[in-house]
């Protein structure tokens, strides 16, 4: 955050705000929302909920551009830290459910439901 | 502003259309409306950009950025073009593409640490790791069941009632932008000078730092020197300091602001200690999962081994001739 203007100055010719890039992030959300209903592939699931963890991250950090509070910014690392962590976990897991039944679909895993 | 919910509305039914009309696998739509989908959805998106000015701007007559409308367009499509795709290595790949696009977008609201952390942790380590194990679990050297066609598995082809999936996306998408863009009216934007302020507070507890900005500002007059430092940024964007036994008001320099890299790194550490430490546990947990979990091992039977190393089953080869040592264990667990 080196520059004292507003967002509207920063961009020349621009009439640049927040809700700009809160509408992406809430685009780029539901995209990922979407993504996650739609697909069966295990890793294509957990790749729409990496999705919508980078919606978050770009709101946070608009968020803290709007009120010139480097905490946006700094909690954009916790979900990076969050993020890899969950990776790890999750892809050792999928790898397990692959060996058991050779196939990423998530649908030969429904005797896991309860009815 | 009010008279425009309806058109708020129907934008995002419009998006929802063309994600829908991109998502279904029916094979009678053709090329054609695909891409009038294509451009229906990102003309959605446009209103949608349009309808937002004047919630947060003073000036409002000019439209948005063009690097803004050319990163988040390149978000957007890269993002539905992840959730379309068939192959999974490509919907990696186009997910690559939408941490770049978000990354762009990162420097332009000026978080330029940020952005490179992003680039280099999520798109250079979390995603080439999804990459490897995507790789490693799309083998084709299995013969193709029934249902592949070309090698693409069916849960890989066919999605999973993107009808409903769609409907609740739009109902998610008019929740958001309703509360984005109808916020109440009294939530004004910050001013500028407000912004140097708090960009001073970084250099508040610490001490040293102060005296050089201080010493910085007396390089402009010969025999300042500062003998104490009684307020620093007490009137915001001000210090008072001690000189020749009277009270001097200093007008902080701009051009020594902290960096975006320095304002991140005090807070992290000086704000959110215990958050700090907290996600060096939870890494820490994370690898000791991950190494647990690839420890367990599965016995498979004779019969899966074989039949992942691509081998007819045991029961079929009793009259041929034994096969060879290493057939079976290539294939194990």
């Amino acid at each position: 955050m080196i520059s004292t203007l507003t967002l509207a100055e920063v961009v020349p010719m621009s009439g640049l705000s927040l809700s700009h890039f809160i509408l992406t992030s809430a685009v780029l959300f539901v995209i990922g929302l979407v993504g996650f209903l739609t697909r069966r592939n295990m890793i294509i699931m957990f790749l729409c909920t990496e999705l919508m963890f980078q919606a978050a991250a770009i709101a946070m950090i608009a968020f803290g551009r709007f009120h010139y509070d480097a905490s946006g910014q700094v909690f954009v690392i916790f979900i990076l830290t969050i993020a890899a962590a969950e990776a790890a976990l999750a892809l050792g897991l999928v790898v397990l459910l692959y060996r058991r039944k050779e196939t990423l679909s998530t649908e030969v895993w429904s005797e896991l439901k309860e009815t | 502003m009010e008279d425009t919910g309806p058109f708020i509305y129907a934008a995002s039914v419009i998006g929802a259309v063309a994600l829908y009309i991109l998502i279904a696998p029916r094979t009678a739509w053709g090329r054609t409306l695909k891409a009038a989908a294509v451009i229906f959805g990102l003309g959605a998106f446009g209103y949608l950009i349009q309808s937002s000015v004047n919630v947060y701007t003073a000036d409002a007559d000019q439209p948005a950025g063009i690097l803004f409308i050319i990163f988040s367009v390149i978000a957007i499509a890269s993002a539905v073009r992840m959730i379309t795709h068939h192959r999974p290595v490509y919907c990696a790949l186009y997910f690559v593409l939408t941490v770049l696009s978000s990354a762009a977008l990162f420097l332009i609201l000026e978080a330029e640490f940020m952005a490179f952390a992003l680039i280099i942790v999520y798109a250079g380590a979390i995603l080439v790791t999804y990459m490897f194990v995507l790789m490693f679990a799309q083998q084709s050297s299995t013969p193709p069941s029934a249902g592949e066609e070309h090698g693409i598995a069916l849960y890989d082809r066919i999605p999973r009632e993107p009808a409903a999936a769609c409907f609740v996306g739009f109902i998610m998408l008019a929740l958001l932008t309703s509360t984005a863009l109808y916020t109440p009216k009294e939530l004004s934007p910050p001013t500028a000078a407000d912004s140097t302020a708090r960009l001073w507070e970084t250099y508040e507890p610490m001490p040293r730092r102060q005296v050089k900005v201080i010493r910085l500002v007396g390089e402009q007059f010969s025999e300042i020197e500062a003998d104490d430092i009684i307020a620093f940024n007490d009137p915001p964007n001000r210090a008072v300091v001690l000189l020749d036994g009277s009270e001097v008001e200093v007008v902080l320099p701009a051009d020594h602001l902290p960096s975006n890299i320095r304002t991140v790194g005090m807070d992290l550490v000086y704000k959110f200690p215990v958050s700090l430490e907290l996600a060096g546990v939870i890494l820490l947990l994370a690898m000791f999962g991950a190494v647990v979990l690839a420890r367990r091992q599965i016995e498979l039977s004779e019969d899966e081994k074989r039949a992942a190393a691509g081998l007819g089953r045991l029961s079929d080869e009793e009259d041929e001739e034994p096969a060879p040592p290493g057939g079976s264990t290539g294939g194990g667990a």
